[in-house]
């Protein structure tokens, strides 16, 4: 807790102190606390609640802790009510879940004196005098490495041929004190393809291999890393990773999981952010605030992920829902920049990490403003658009203006001169026509025209002149009608006249702007009035019978007209020009000519809006208070938290009125600045982890105490102040692994190294791995040749969607040049994995993922082996093969190896190969190429 | 607040890196882990790489070695099914007494209904069932119902992916992963999981129901069904029997070689070994979908000879594919009744809001005759000595119909479940819900209750099963769970 929360803290508690004190507890009086209650405190709870242990992250010895909180997040001590307070209830015996203190056999049990004490204590208010307050009010502190400074290191002296930069001095120096060393380099085949599959997912080209190995340049190393980080394919591949870390998917997920159409921008967003080696920084800050400062389609990082569309009446459902979006947004904030596993505190104080209950809900506060959604990308939109906007919507806002001005005039004007005897225009609520009293034994409601659709009448009362409705079904009026929609409970005949208005209890016609409502009464009346509407509730604004007439028949069956709706203005959707009566005529005509040109000017603008993308990059509103929550309980609210960000690094210092874009702004700068410990580490190891297959740290989200200790934790330093210094550019990072010797390496196994580190977690050679489902895919559209290089915008689907409430995706049989560009361009519909590399362990966005799984299973063999694109595919590199190498089969091997490969098959392979291609074709060569692991690995 | 201590306490919890002399399994599973949250060590599958699905170790004996979950997707009334309640009958048509207003999923209640099917009192027991599943009901002396289930949602998704995973949330991993994750499988040649959705389509959480989550992608389910094959599974119509055996020959030289360059990996291994297991897939799996051997009286047994009801026909096929797996060792089989793809809101699945009666009377007559069939069956066979079969939804519905509809809404506030089989006791029953059936009332269980159960029957401890994502050890039951021992055998 930084020292300004303390502060505030003591004030709060002195404000309780006083009002308590001021006011007498039922006669009692306070025990005295430094005679009386300290001393109980001292001999029965400090040994586990002190100094040296504090058991459920509570000590008694400090006014400020034990008055705070402690694990589970509530108070132990509510000044003035002994009752509730958990302390009292554990010394009394009263509480909830049977907890008693001190426990069973590590203290003497409190007296009945003593309880009684605390009791007059608490109930007095708790009172704890300032000289007994203990030791400074401490701040929240950590020991563990990641939350301390990152500090400068300058790289160890070691002497060794084979280093090339600053990153060799701090493995190297690892690995000799493991009686290890370096692999020699590796080929330069082998590393080109290396740089390749990892930079780009791809495999070098032929011509790109063969330049650099004929490259006799001493930089001929450094060309290369140039030349793979100038291409727009390195954040065609490194984006796949940071979608993974903020579990992008362009579907909604859960049940409907409805497809994001607009979501692709995020995606364009992050690989054209790695392209332009944007600061680390300011990719934080474009993801967390970038419609404030920086990139507004950052913003998409924050709804990335799943968001459950069922919405119902029920609060529960609702209040649960809206928690797990927040801590949806706080978890993967923290997890992907922070590598903190913040969540975990939403229930109650972190168990490893120094995190209070109460930051998860100061970090909630930083986001209660934040809503799944599209939103319109005002600054991506053309220049000319934006002017269009703004001037509509200024000529628009004149327009309502001088509407408004005339509203006045007319208020002001004395009503009751009856220009007009005409009764106001029908609305959907309620209306009421009156004839003079009649004598009735049924009446017919005739709808001749609706604002929309097929008619709806909630309620329809005749009153008779002594002010009874006689329409009653309750009274044995029976109700008839032209028709009935059918299908609909809430709208039946029986529902008109039951005596309940609402659109839940009403009839609706069964053809379209007509039908009709009869009553026969019980017994005829005398009538005189009628009240209609569609729905009293006003909730529905369709279905207005504006056009109708209303019939009486006499014992006799003799019909006659009483009402209609010639009798009332005429039915406009604005219902509220009714003032117009009351104007003098020029002014009623200009009132006329404006609420045209008003309907004119909104649809203008409706229409250039259109010309503004928008995209699911989120909405934002006022943000909604945020309590903490008892066991993270929506239904047990504490206290109201101001946004704040983690305790134990500092306090953001905002208060609860900031701007709801001020406080994400304000955590994207608190994250940002290069005094937080984890963020540069954070994201290098990050870095590491994609280049290696494992970080320095190997729990990529996770620098805290239930992490991985660092393996080089003075590398890991050492980046990550120079990272900083370096402008947090990401492409600088890359091009110091790239150019040192242990990625410079060979792959192969030494038994040394593997007797002392089989994971080769040291580095004593570059570890080997198989590729992802998106780059197997990439590549082998590659090779065969059929890779479409489209980048950008929508992407293609694998489906074909049925847009019903609930989205079905059915997988496409055929595939075409739209199919064939990059994996990273596919739509990523969750629960929906491609049907051949999805069982790669591709993730489907769900989750975060900042690690991928490596499994190996008879599936992914049989996709690999026996599916239709993969058969289309070899066919593919067989007809390329054709075209390049023409008839010679000798030549054709060669260039399958070449181009899979990157080299010339042996000589026994050149033989299997010929002799499979003569008898099957070089498809079946092909067909076997794809499925081998020299293709799907990077080495 | 000063953590400095409570750290350093609690350093004898925390590992330091382990894997420096870590053996070759590495990339596959093994990332060194620590504690759970409750302190208890994970036991740690050790997996074979080259064989991920061999049979591994329990924690304990298990009574149980494999598992049949049927999932009654939509949500099935208990109040039509299998909780009787006298008191419905009593008080049909009127208010429920409740203190508050009871507001539902879909919004306000009407009055209180009884079942339209009447309940009979079943074998020794005298359970009560409804008529509804006649045939399931005569196997009631087999069953352990539990009445006083509850529910932490009442939408379908959440729901779904909290009785198949233990969260509501989309992504986490399904009980069957979690299991082989643990166990493995008896027969290599199959999939260890499966999951068989119904003739109709998915369920409504779709794949969440059998994903592996963040486990490694060997231990998800493997969809397939009577109808509709493994993907991928047959060899090309347009590639002969000796080309694919000719062209694998030539894929092993090229992985042989390749593997002479890094002799010993393991990674490299298991994916040669992948393919082998793939060609035994290849010959074992039809083996098992092909039903043409299951004698006529069996096909009469289960109803996959009606030609009337084409579904339920259906339907009695997956049963029998089941059963069949079950006999052939795989470890985990889901059995879905009900999908959303073909319509939602009682359509094709047990979510009976507005015309609980009309749509009943088609869901019941699917599930009921296959169901109860595969249950005798397996008794038949002896299976039920060491198969367990678990029957559930993911919440139940309201004694009420809902406000103008003759269907009742969601009530995640009670529900039922029942199991079979070894492990647990027979003609027994656990729990209740209140008079109406509206909430559980007597020994209140949740589906982490009811997971840890699971488990605890197959011989693993659910506190010590984790997995560790994204910086927290993982559980099928999170941090909660107590095993129910009143219905253990």
């Amino acid at each position: 807790m930084t020292r300004t929360v303390c502060k505030l803290k003591i004030i709060a508690f002195c404000l309780v102190a006083i009002l308590f004190h001021s006011l007498p507890a039922q006669g009692e009086e306070s025990a005295d606390f430094g005679k009386q209650v300290l001393p109980i405190l001292e001999s029965h709870c400090v040994e586990c609640h002190g100094a040296n242990l504090q058991e459920s992250n509570y000590r008694l010895d400090l006014r400020s802790s034990a008055l705070g909180t402690a694990d589970f997040g509530d108070p132990p001590i509510v000044p003035g009510n002994a009752v509730e307070s958990p302390l009292y209830q554990v010394v009394a015996g009263s509480h909830a879940d049977e907890i008693t203190m001190p426990p069973e056999g590590e203290g003497e049990p409190l007296s009945a004196e003593e309880v009684a004490i605390l009791k007059r204590w608490i109930d007095a208010g708790a009172t704890w005098p300032d000289e007994f307050a203990g030791n400074a009010e401490t701040k929240l502190t950590t020991d563990h490495w990641s939350f301390q400074p990152v500090v400068e290191v300058r790289p160890p002296v070691q002497y060794s041929m084979h280093v090339k930069t600053p990153i060799d001095l701090f493995v190297l120096q690892k690995l000799r004190t493991n009686n290890l060393d370096f692999s020699e380099l590796a080929d330069r085949v082998t590393w080109i393809r290396r740089v390749y599959l990892d930079l780009h997912g791809l495999p070098p080209t032929a011509a790109q291999v063969n330049r650099f190995v004929n490259d006799p340049s001493p930089d001929a190393y450094a060309k290369v890393i140039d030349e793979v980080l100038a291409s727009p394919h390195y954040g065609e591949r490194w984006s796949r990773h940071w979608l993974d870390v903020a579990r992008f998917g362009e579907s909604t997920g859960f049940e409907v999981n409805r497809d994001r159409e607009n979501a692709y921008y995020f995606r364009d967003y992050v690989i054209g952010a790695l392209n332009s080696d944007k600061s680390y920084r300011q990719f934080i800050i474009d993801q967390l605030a970038g419609d404030v400062d920086g990139d507004e389609i950052g913003t998409g990082f924050l709804v990335g992920g799943p968001y459950d569309m069922v919405k119902s009446p029920d609060i529960n459902l609702t209040l649960m829902q809206r928690q797990d979006e927040l801590a949806d947004f706080v978890n993967t904030t923290g997890t992907a920049f922070l590598g903190m596993t913040i969540g975990c505190a939403r229930c109650h104080n972190h168990k490893f990490d120094p995190i209070p209950q109460r930051d998860y809900y100061a970090l909630q506060a930083v986001f209660a403003g934040v809503q799944h959604g599209e939103r319109e990308l005002t600054r991506i939109a053309s220049r000319n658009t934006v002017d269009q906007i703004a001037k509509m919507t200024a000529h628009l806002k004149q327009l309502e203006a001088r509407f408004g001005q005339l509203r006045e005039i007319a208020a002001s004007i004395e009503s009751g001169d009856e220009q007009s005897k005409k009764l106001p225009a029908v609305n959907a609520r309620s209306n009421v026509d009156r004839f003079p009293p009649i004598r009735a034994k049924k009446i017919r409601f005739t709808i001749l025209a609706t604002n929309s659709s097929e008619p709806c009448i909630d309620e329809l009362e005749v009153l008779s002149k002594d002010a009874r409705n006689v329409a009653l079904s309750a009274d044995g009026a029976v109700a008839t009608a032209s028709g009935s929609l059918e299908g609909y409970p809430i709208h039946k005949l029986e529902h008109v006249n039951d005596g309940k208005a609402g659109n839940n209890h009403s009839w609706i016609s069964n053809t379209s702007g007509s039908g009709w409502i009869q009553i026969e009464f019980a017994e005829p009346a005398e009538i005189e009035e009628v009240r209609w509407g569609r729905d009293r509730n006003g909730g529905f604004n369709d279905r207005i019978a504006t056009s109708y007439r209303i019939d009486v028949a006499n014992d006799a069956d003799q019909w006659v007209e009483v009402a209609s709706s010639d009798q009332r203005e005429p039915f406009t959707p604005n219902s509220a020009d009714a003032f117009i009566r009351k104007l003098p005529k020029d002014q009623a005509d200009e009132v006329r000519s404006l609420f045209a040109s008003i309907q004119e000017a909104k649809n203008q603008l409706t229409a250039i809006k259109k010309n503004v993308p928008k995209a699911y990059v989120g909405t934002f509103k006022n943000p909604e208070p945020i309590r903490r929550l008892h066991r993270g309980d929506p239904l047990a609210p504490r206290e109201e938290v101001d946004p704040d960000a983690l305790s134990v690094i500092s306090s953001m210092e905002l208060s609860g009125d900031t701007s709801e874009s001020g406080r994400r702004l304000a955590l994207a700068n608190w994250i940002a600045n290069p005094d937080n410990p984890l963020t540069a580490r954070v994201i290098v190891n990050r870095v590491w982890h994609y280049h290696f297959g494992t970080g320095i740290v190997s729990t990529p989200s996770d620098l805290g105490v239930n992490g991985t200790q660092p393996s080089h934790p003075e590398l890991l330093d050492w980046m990550a102040s120079q990272f900083m210094d370096n402008g947090w550019s990401l492409k600088w990072l890359h091009r110091q692994i790239l150019s040192s010797h242990i990625y410079q390496q060979s792959s192969r196994p030494r038994q040394d190294g593997l007797d002392k580190d089989a994971a080769s977690r040291l580095l004593w050679r570059f570890p080997p791995r198989r590729l992802e489902a998106e780059a197997i895919r990439d590549c082998v559209l590659l090779v065969s040749g059929a890779l479409n290089p489209d980048a950008g915008g929508p992407g293609f689907l694998l489906f074909r969607i049925d847009h019903e409430n609930v989205h079905h995706y059915f997988p496409l049989k055929e595939f075409g040049p739209e199919q064939f560009r990059r994996m990273i361009y596919m739509m990523k519909i969750r629960q929906e994995q491609d049907d051949v590399f999805g069982v790669f362990d591709c993730p489907d966005g769900a989750q975060v993922i900042p690690d991928r799984s490596r499994s190996t299973t008879p599936l992914q063999a049989l996709n690999l082996l026996n599916s239709r694109f993969m058969l289309g595919q070899a066919d593919l590199f067989a007809e390329r093969t054709q075209a390049v190498a023409g008839d010679d089969p000798v030549r054709q091997i060669e260039f399958i190896f070449e181009t899979a490969f990157s080299r010339a098959p042996s000589d026994a392979e050149r033989q299997a190969a010929l002799e499979l291609a003569d008898e099957y074709g070089i498809a079946a060569v092909c067909r076997a190429i794809f499925n081998a692991n020299e293709f799907l690995f990077l080495n | 607040m000063d953590l400095r201590f409570l750290l350093d306490r609690r350093h004898f919890l925390r590992h330091t890196v382990g894997g420096l002399s870590g053996v070759a399994l590495t990339d596959l599973l093994v990332r060194d882990r620590l504690l759970s949250a409750k302190e208890q060590t994970p036991i740690r599958p050790k997996v074979d790489p080259q064989n991920p699905n061999r049979v591994r170790e329990t924690h304990f004996p298990a009574k149980a070695k494999n598992v049949v979950v049927i999932f009654c997707s939509g949500a099935c009334s208990h109040l039509d099914t299998f909780d009787y309640k006298p008191e419905l009958v009593k008080m049909h048509d009127k208010p429920m007494p409740a203190t508050e207003k009871v507001i539902t999923f879909q919004g306000e209640q009407g009055t209180l209904q009884k079942s339209p099917w009447e309940f009979k009192p079943r074998g020794e027991s005298g359970k009560m069932v409804s008529t509804l599943v006649d045939h399931l009901g005569e196997h009631a002396d087999d069953m352990c119902f539990i009445h006083s289930m509850t529910s932490k949602t009442n939408t379908h998704g959440p729901g779904e992916n909290f009785m198949s995973t233990g969260f509501t949330l989309d992504g986490f991993p399904s009980m069957g992963s979690w299991a082989i994750y643990a166990l493995g499988s008896e027969n290599e040649n199959l999939p260890a999981f499966v999951a068989i959705p119904d003739p109709r389509g998915k369920p409504q959480s779709s794949v969440n129901n059998w994903g592996p989550g963040f486990l490694p992608a060997v231990f998800q389910g493997t969809d397939f069904n009577a109808s509709s094959p493994i993907r991928n599974l047959a060899r090309p119509t347009q590639i002969s029997p000796r080309e694919d055996e000719d062209t694998r020959a030539f894929l092993e030289t090229l992985n042989q070689r390749h593997l002479q360059e890094f002799p010993g990996d393991s990674q490299l291994a298991a994916r040669i070994a992948s393919y082998q297991l793939a060609a035994k897939m290849q010959l074992s799996v039809p083996q098992i979908t092909d039903l043409s051997t299951e004698p006529a009286h069996v096909l009469k047994k289960y109803g996959a000879d009606d030609t009337e009801n084409k579904l339920k026909a259906e339907f009695a096929r997956n049963c029998i594919l089941a059963r069949r797996l079950i006999e052939s060792g795989v470890r985990f089989v889901q059995l879905f009744n009900g999908a959303y793809q073909t319509g939602g809101e009682g359509t094709s699945n047990w979510d009976g809001h507005k015309v609980l009666k009309k749509q009943y009377d088609v869901h019941g007559p699917i599930l009921d005759q296959p169901a109860a069939a595969l249950l005798e069956d397996l008794k038949q066979r002896g299976l039920l000595e060491d198969t367990l079969v678990v029957w559930c939804t993911e919440f139940g519905r309201m004694p009420t119909f809902q406000k103008g509809a003759s269907g009742r809404d969601h009530n995640p506030s009670g529900f039922t479940t029942w199991l079979a089989g070894s492990g647990v006791k027979k003609g027994y029953t656990y729990g209740a819900t209140d008079e109406f059936g509206y909430k559980a009332a007597e020994n209140v269980t949740s589906v982490y209750d009811f997971h840890a159960t699971i488990l605890h029957l197959l011989g693993l401890n659910h506190e010590q099963l984790s997995y560790y994502h994204n910086g927290i050890e993982r559980r099928l039951t999170d941090v909660h769970g107590t095993v129910i021992q009143d219905i253990l055998a």
